[in-house]
């Protein structure tokens, strides 16, 4: 955790700063977080067996909506809540980042001959046994079905991200497929942990995959089959006993959707939700919420990143110096311990701290306004009448946008508006509604700045060329997520060099040296790495957080209740 | 909820020849007494108070947050923030009743300027502006609401504009029925008979007799615009911080319900209270200005 | 008569066609767009995004999306959801229940309560009750429809623990008691406002009433005044209330939007409330064409009854 000394600071600012006695006490939630982080795990008495057959039912509390229901369209995050139950990947990460295989035997790697010719040549082995819900049996048809669909034209896969390169797809047999890529291309694998198949048998029949009936009554292989929806309401799968992996121990899953968080966190406390994952406990709730009899409430890593956006053209943002100095003025903690209650974790990287690309050895961020007020000094920036400083005629001046409605952010703003106008920075406050700010105003790069929550990296791998390549600037070449706009030519070496090779010790050393860069060009401001928290009923058994899976149902197969 | 329009405008009917319709005038004045002075101590109130605060209604002292209302020296206690309610209660007061008032001349303006013009030009222009009148009413008002707000970004001026955008239909529909009553009447048939311009005798002889109901709508229209500024704002559409505004105060205040409700509380019983003043001069003048007066 | 009603048929075809004008054209110029949804992650390419904009059709010229729409919908396809692929007619099937169930019990509520109040009210005129009365449903009318939900979830759920704080059932359980515990504050908070307006329009038409003459006529015969009250005032009193049933439901439409945002309730509101933040154009095009027919109908539904309850109102006017 970021430490700033208190006392100086106190005197010269009184307003933000904070003292030591009011972090004891507002603080209190940090020092029960620390402790919790991971107790999910920490069972006191070894779990008792799961039952013979699938028994009890569990209600999953959701603050939004699972509403995409085939795994390869366009859906949301919570939308995975469902795919994971019914469907299957070839391979999952588990919470270390290990590839763990599913419907594959093992994972490609050069070593056992899976990924060949310098990454270009690609072969899979896949499980015997596997049936689909309707006991259709599974075979590499259906991979290879998958894979051609995501690419098909007129079909509305999510992404094609990776999936493009891929070519000549071959079934050598009823169990396996090979195929070969384009370009030697690493985050490939970690694609495919998030790269559900769909039944071949059933899809290859609809006019149009598109409206399928399918995709409101979805067929897989997972350990839950597919129930019934009240739309707006709750969807309920049912254990599929055929199941090829561990489990499903419950009889019934209810993924219940409350459409406030407050609300969500009212229906937990009466025990009409079991679990509340996702988006979780608002943090305004969260000393509460461990002190609640018969609840467990953990604090969960998470790859998500909060972050100041700048946009890189912007007159004023473009220059580094200005970034410097409006990076040392933010208050990270004062806007951890106090807006957040404690709960989410300072970062200085683009990389999540559970990766194995994390480097640990970046410069900490201080509060320090006095470094920022030298840093614009030196740049020549000059305070002027009003406060606000100018360089060749041009104030100090910018806008920070994010969605509106969104109350602990807007408190953010409110606070980094307080410090920035005390080394000379104006800022404005230009918030809008979701669906307006992040579309072309975020993809187009229109704003002057953003608050956004988002992730760096390609679904479990390090990568971030699309988030952070010249070539991968949606207001230049349409293509990509470069919204900011970076454009460094060294940073465009390292991430190439890091997708061809796929040795993880060298990856590492470039991601290390990415990171390095990145935090000395600031084309990102890192506010914090998020830290939600879930909460779920004591009894519960299985439950166990991975940062590495979209959702924490990612093994819903594997709970069940203790009796 | 007063939202919709046809609540807006209740007909109150009953005359009565053994009755104390002298009472009644005599209660209802009450009311609107109350009313009227209720907003004129509210407006002052926004207007003076902030100036004799110790608080600003900006300033962020994160240590003092969530302080419960008399327990010390913030009177109405303070935000998640540390701000003083009671300054951004008062702050919040001017923008929601300068919202209220500009929302109402904005939509007064387009509706009298529609209804006159229908009501004026019987035949195609009319009808067709009371079609487009009758299409807006189709919608119901929060509907309407929310799907203009995805046009706008929220800013004072915009939901001023938003609200006016909703609220303008009624008042047409009251001026036209009122210019077309009138038009037929000996006056404006002798203005026209001197050969006055469209344009005069609309502004100048059927405007001035059809002020009555302008007057009430447009108190009623007030109250309509202030309540209107909460839904927005509760449905996360509203004007945006660091602006105060009693909607945004309320706007989180449902997470805080169970810790700090004086944060949902006080800034809800200011809209009610403001929102029921103007609503009780808006009968009173009606009562006043002409008691036979029915309105749609 | 049906040449009545063919007129107002054919006048509310015109409205539905200036209404899908509006709607279309409020939605389709502002900006952002579906594709936002997915955007903020940031693990959709650009190129990701504009391939399925331009699937969705959302490249084309508006005039040409709105007579495709236009066609699409006098065929009776309403389109399909964005955001979960099924046909609209289907998705607003769902949520209607629980906003009729909301409506038609908060209806009945209201007439109840503010009938009661209204007779009272006219009976005991300038009484302490009429002006408490008065001052209560103008307070009523007054107080924001959300505010009202939170004081009441604050009070009852959160204080007194006797209500839950929203749901429309337990999972799980769905009995007719459950379902009814969970109906008892939405439906007060949305009776709120119907009850007010029930109470005034009920205390001026017994008024009204009251002082006809065949009313006078029976009490200078000495009829009973309970009897006047039971045969003569209220049957003709209670007949125009009908009307106000149709012209209440826009209202009741919007409050109902927003108590089901407060209390979690499964609804319509919900529905376009969530549609509308996604831009799911479809669906709040498709509700929005709904609740104007229902709009509609209600106010067709209260000229028919008006005509029926007074046959000397002209079918002019309106």
């Amino acid at each position: 955790m970021t430490k700033n000394s208190d006392g100086s600071v106190t005197s010269a600012f009184p307003m933000p700063a904070i003292h030591r006695r009011d972090l004891l006490a507002l603080g209190a939630g940090g020092l029960l977080a620390a402790s919790g982080v991971g107790s999910a795990r920490a069972q006191t008495k070894p779990a008792p067996p799961p039952p013979a057959k699938p028994t009890g039912q569990v209600v999953v509390g959701l603050s939004q909506e699972p509403t995409a229901f085939n795994p390869l369209m366009p859906g949301i995050e919570v939308d995975e809540t469902v795919w994971m139950q019914i469907f299957n990947t070839l391979w999952v990460a588990d919470p270390q980042g290990n590839l763990i295989p599913d419907l594959a035997v093992e994972i490609p790697s050069e070593a056992n001959g899976g990924i060949s010719e310098g990454g270009l040549a690609w072969k899979v082995k896949l499980r015997d046994g596997v049936t689909w819900h309707d006991g259709t049996p599974f075979t590499a048809e259906d991979v290879k079905y998958t894979l051609e669909l995501i690419v098909a034209p007129g079909f509305k896969s999510r992404t094609r991200v990776g999936h493009a390169l891929v070519k000549d797809i071959k079934v050598t047999g009823p169990r396996e497929i090979s195929w070969r890529m384009e370009k030697a291309y690493a985050p490939y694998l970690a694609l495919l942990s998030n790269t559900y198949i769909v039944p071949k048998h059933i899809l290859e029949k609809a006019a149009d995959p598109n409206t399928a009936p399918f995709n409101g009554a979805p067929v897989g292989t997972g350990p839950f089959k597919w129930g019934t929806r009240t739309p707006g309401d709750n969807i309920q799968l049912v254990a599929n006993e055929k199941f090829h992996g561990k489990g499903p121990y419950l009889e019934r899953a209810v993924l219940k959707y409350v459409p406030d968080r407050t609300a969500l966190y009212a229906q937990f406390r009466t025990g009409q939700v079991d679990l509340i994952i996702g988006t979780g406990i608002p943090a305004n709730f969260y000393a509460e919420a461990v002190k609640l009899p018969g609840r467990k409430v953990v604090k969960i890593p998470s790859a998500s990143l909060e972050i100041l956006m700048p946009n890189l053209e912007h007159p004023v943002l473009k220059e580094k110096a200005v970034r410097q100095a409006l990076y040392a003025s933010i208050n990270k903690q004062a806007i951890i311990d106090i807006i957040y209650y404690g709960l989410h974790i300072p970062t200085e990287s683009f990389a999540p701290q559970e990766s194995w690309a994390y480097n640990p050895n970046l410069p900490k961020q201080t509060y320090d306004l006095a470094l920022a007020n030298k840093i614009l000094d030196d740049a020549g920036w000059k305070r002027s009448g009003s406060g606000t400083r100018m360089k060749n005629g041009v104030p100090l001046e910018f806008a920070v946008s994010t969605t509106t409605g969104a109350a602990l952010r807007e408190q953010c703003q409110q606070l980094m508006m307080q410090d920035w106008a005390q080394v000379g920075v104006k800022m404005t406050i230009n918030n809008m509604p979701a669906a307006v700010i992040w579309g072309e105003f975020y993809t187009r790069s229109k704003f002057d700045s953003l608050i956004v929550g988002t992730a760096f990296r390609t679904v479990i791998d390090p990568d971030p060329a699309h988030r952070f390549g010249s070539d991968a600037i949606p207001a230049k070449s349409g293509a990509g997520a470069n919204q900011m706009q970076w454009q460094n030519a060294e940073a465009d070496k390292l991430m190439k060099a890091g997708q061809e090779t796929f040795d993880q010790a060298k990856r590492k050393e470039i991601y290390f040296k990415l990171q390095e860069l990145v935090r000395e060009e600031l084309p990102i401001l890192p506010i914090y790495q998020y830290a939600p928290v879930e909460g779920y009923k004591e009894g519960l058994i299985g439950y166990e957080p991975n940062v590495n899976a979209r959702q924490n149902t990612w093994n819903m197969g594997s709970w069940y209740w203790a009796r | 909820m007063s939202l919709e329009p046809t609540l807006d405008a209740l007909p109150i009917r009953a005359e009565g020849f053994w009755n104390g319709r002298g009472m009644r005038r005599f209660r209802r004045h009450k009311l609107a007494v109350f009313g009227a002075v209720t907003i004129i101590l509210m407006t002052l109130a926004c207007v003076i108070g902030p100036w004799l605060l110790p608080y600003s209604d900006t300033f962020i002292d994160i240590r003092q947050r969530f302080a419960p209302p008399f327990a010390g020296s913030h009177v109405l206690g303070t935000d998640p923030l540390g701000r003083d309610v009671l300054a951004r209660l008062l702050m919040a007061g001017r923008i929601s009743l300068a919202v209220g008032f500009c929302a109402m001349v904005l939509a007064m303006g387009i509706g009298i300027a529609v209804g006159v013009a229908a009501g004026f030009y019987e035949g195609v222009i009319g009808a067709a502006l009371m079609r487009f009148v009758d299409a807006m009413l189709c919608f119901p008002t929060i509907f309407l609401l929310l799907a203009i707000s995805a046009l706008i970004q929220p800013s004072v001026p915009s939901i001023v504009m938003l609200i006016a955008m909703t609220s303008w239909m009624e008042v047409a529909r009251v001026v036209e029925a009122q210019i077309r009553s009138l038009r037929t009447r000996e006056f404006a048939q002798a203005a026209v008979a001197m050969g006055s311009s469209n344009m005069r005798i609309m502004v100048r002889e059927l405007l001035p007799n059809a002020i009555a109901p302008i007057v009430v709508a447009a108190t009623l229209n007030v109250a309509h615009a202030i309540l209107a500024e909460s839904y927005i704002s509760f449905l996360g559409y509203g004007i945006q911080p660091p602006t105060p505004s009693w909607g945004n105060m309320l706007e989180n205040a449902q997470s805080y319900l169970t810790s700090a409700p004086w944060l949902a509380i006080i800034p809800g019983a200011a809209i009610t209270l403001a929102v029921t003043s103007f609503n009780f001069v808006g009968d009173g003048l009606r009562d006043a200005l002409d008691p036979r007066m029915d309105l749609p | 008569m049906s040449g009545f009603l063919l007129q107002r048929l054919m006048q509310a075809i015109l409205l539905l066609f200036i209404v899908s004008m509006i709607g279309f054209a409020i939605l389709h110029l502002a900006p952002g767009g579906p594709m936002s949804q997915f955007a903020e992650g940031g693990d959709m390419t650009q190129a990701d995004l504009d391939r399925i904009a331009e699937q969705l059709g959302l490249n084309r010229p508006l005039p040409v999306q709105y007579a495709e729409w236009l066609w699409r919908m006098l065929s009776g396809d309403w389109g399909r959801s964005y955001r979960d692929q099924q046909p609209v007619l289907h998705i607003i099937a769902g949520h209607l229940g629980p906003t009729l169930e909301l409506m038609v019990s908060s209806t009945l509520l209201a007439m109840l309560i503010g009938a009661w109040i209204g007779i009272i009210g006219a009976v005991k005129r300038y009484s302490l009750f009429d002006s408490i009365a008065t001052i209560g449903t103008m307070i009523a009318l007054s107080i924001p429809t959300f505010w009202f939900g939170l004081v009441v979830i604050y009070v009852f759920s959160v204080g007194l623990g006797w209500l839950p704080s929203g749901n429309r059932f337990t999972i799980g359980d769905g009995s007719f008691l459950n379902r009814l515990h969970h109906l008892v504050g939405p439906c007060i908070v949305l009776a709120l406002v119907s009850t007010a307006v029930w109470s005034r329009y009920m205390r001026s038409s017994m008024l009204d009433v009251i002082n006809q003459d065949f009313v006078r006529t029976a009490r200078a015969k000495g009829v009973p005044e309970r009897r006047i009250l039971m045969t003569h005032v209220l049957r003709n009193a209670l007949l125009p209330m009908i009307t106000i049933t149709g012209l209440h439901v826009p209202s009741l439409l919007s409050g109902a939007l927003v108590t089901e945002t407060v209390f979690t309730w499964p609804g319509m509101g919900r529905l376009f409330l969530d549609s509308i933040s996604y831009r799911d154009y479809p669906v709040v095009m498709g509700i929005l064409m709904f609740t104007a027919v229902m709009v509609l109908l209600g106010s067709l539904l209260a000229d028919l009854l008006y005509g029926v309850a007074d046959p000397r109102i002209a079918r002019s006017g309106r």
